[in-house]
């Protein structure tokens, strides 16, 4: 079985599963283009997920994961999450790897954001995300993106499921 | 040390309506009343309401009850749960060390055969109003003379708000925070309320607009403006407001729950009833630690069906959440369009 980490959130993969941390040291074009966490091929298509963990604990990720709601329901961090999409399908593109259609998949770890607040996120991603095709595009940038929490998340992905590394069913110790 | 303004501490309902057993402690700040259709809320309004109108001298409980929810034929009995045989149902409400009660048989066939407990309840006069989902101030021209001489199909808030409304107002400029209250309003409104020959009107810089072409939404803001212009809702007075989503745009639910979170703060009970989400999360992003506001969530447990009462002080803790179930449906069925059995 393979597991992802990235920062207190692990996620576990199925044998055949083929997901890659892509924001990492490997990269390596860091300093000029941005990048999302993690990528998933499936058997028709790929999965580009970014996560957001803003249920820290200490008092100063608090404030911070306020401003992050904050910012994110008057829309000011869709342009840094459009450009990690975009930055990432350009790196595939030149890696040739883009070959199937693909799905922008937002994680936000906040339990305060409830499934109208996540619906309204979405739609707001969307109205800036290339979706559909024109009429000169031989094939399409974006199929569509979607907006988690971890409890969504499980619930739609049951086979990929994501937790915290602190979270008592782990033990609270990193696998 | 200044005195509390007095509020409504107790409601109990037995074998009232679609009640068989319901206690509730209101805040003396905002009491959000939540649940599907069907749950009570509008009746646990107007008990508490026909109570608070019931200070006044010339009031009688048992009647104000029967005018308020408008049995057919008048028949006080029939606002006692429905079941087989005899049965009777009781009402009280307390103020803090004031309550009242009243008793009645399914078989009453009017208020009169209603009895009423007392203790220390003319001591205090309560000015209350309650806000029905029908807005009335456009109907407002020779309605209260209809209602008075004849009999018609109305119950009994329809009236009374209009008596609120057509209120004068008192003596004295009113103080700095409720000039900031109408000011808010008049903002939204983009002018202020004014009555004549019974009618009102809205008066801005582009004229005076009669009620009746005025956007519903806008009554409505225009009904709390008059009532706050008037002296209505002050410290120790009781606001009832059924649905306040109606008709108004989502935009103006914004100075809504200011104008809402400032009355409350001036020593305003408020008792809400509604079926918004944006009505809630406004609240529960605009209120702060020092606001008073329970959510009282009301639904039927699964085995009795009875109708019971959770109260919980934050917007997360709402259980059972219909409005965020029914969020949560459309959200499922988006993701389910995106992703198709992959998901």
């Amino acid at each position: 079985m393979t597991t992802l980490e990235e920062g207190d959130l692990l996620i576990r993969l199925p044998e055949d599963a083929d997901g890659r941390k892509f924001d990492g040291p490997e990269h390596g074009l860091s300093h000029c283009m941005k990048a999302v966490d993690w990528i998933f091929e499936l058997k028709d298509r790929t999965y580009f997920i970014e996560l957001k963990d803003l249920d820290a604990h200490d008092a100063r990720s608090h404030k911070d994961a306020d401003r992050f709601v904050k910012d994110l329901s008057e829309g000011k961090r869709d342009l840094d999450l459009i450009r990690k999409f975009r930055d990432s399908f350009l790196y595939e593109w030149a890696a040739a790897r883009v070959e199937k259609p693909i799905t922008y998949l937002l994680v936000i770890a906040c339990s305060r954001l409830d499934p109208a607040l996540l619906q309204n996120q979405r739609e707001s991603l969307q109205r800036k995300l290339p979706t559909g095709t024109q009429k000169v595009w031989r094939r399409p940038i974006a199929e569509d993106c979607l907006v988690f929490n971890i409890k969504t998340w499980n619930e739609t992905f049951p086979e990929f499921p994501l937790a915290r590394t602190s979270a008592p069913d782990l033990g609270g110790r990193r696998p | 040390m200044p005195q509390n303004p007095p509020s409504v501490t107790r409601i109990k309902l037995c074998r009232f309506t679609a009640f068989e057993e319901l206690i509730l402690h209101p805040s003396p700040g905002i009491n959000v009343l939540v649940g599907a259709n069907g749950t009570g809320k509008t009746h646990l309004m107007k008990v508490a309401y026909a109570a608070c109108d019931a200070t006044k001298d010339n009031v009688h409980f048992a009647d104000k009850l029967t005018r308020v929810f408008m049995p057919a034929g008048g028949g006080t009995g029939r606002l006692v749960k429905r079941q087989r045989g005899t049965t009777s149902a009781r009402v009280e409400v307390q103020l803090g060390p004031s309550s009242i009660a009243v008793s009645f048989s399914n078989h009453a066939k009017s208020p009169k055969s209603a009895s009423v407990r007392k203790r220390r309840w003319d001591a205090v006069q309560l000015k209350s109003v309650y806000v029905p989902v029908k807005e009335m101030l456009a109907n407002a021209p020779g309605f209260r003379s209809l209602y008075a001489e004849r009999s018609i199909h109305f119950e009994e808030i329809y009236c009374d708000v209009l008596d609120r409304a057509y209120l004068p107002s008192p003596l004295g400029a009113p103080d700095a925070r409720r000039r900031k209250m109408l000011q808010k309003l008049g903002t939204a409104l983009e002018g202020k309320v004014g009555v004549e020959d019974e009618e009102f009107y809205l008066e801005s810089r582009r004229g005076k607009l009669e009620f009746s072409l005025l956007a519903e939404g806008l009554r409505k803001l225009g009904l709390l403006w008059k009532l706050i212009q008037n002296g209505t809702l002050l410290q120790g007075s009781v606001l009832f407001w059924d649905e306040p989503e109606a008709n108004l745009s989502p935009r103006l639910f914004t100075p809504v729950i200011e104008i809402l979170l400032e009355l409350q703060r001036i020593g305003v009970q408020i008792f809400l009833a509604t079926h918004d989400y944006l009505i809630l999360k406004q609240l529960d992003l605009q209120a702060t630690s020092q606001d008073k506001i329970q959510y009282h969530v009301l639904h039927r447990q699964e085995e009795s069906e009875d109708l019971v009462c959770n109260t919980v002080g934050s917007y997360l803790e709402i259980q059972p959440n219909v409005i965020d179930e029914a969020f949560g449906q459309i959200y499922s069925l988006e993701i389910q369009r995106s992703l198709g059995d992959d998901g």
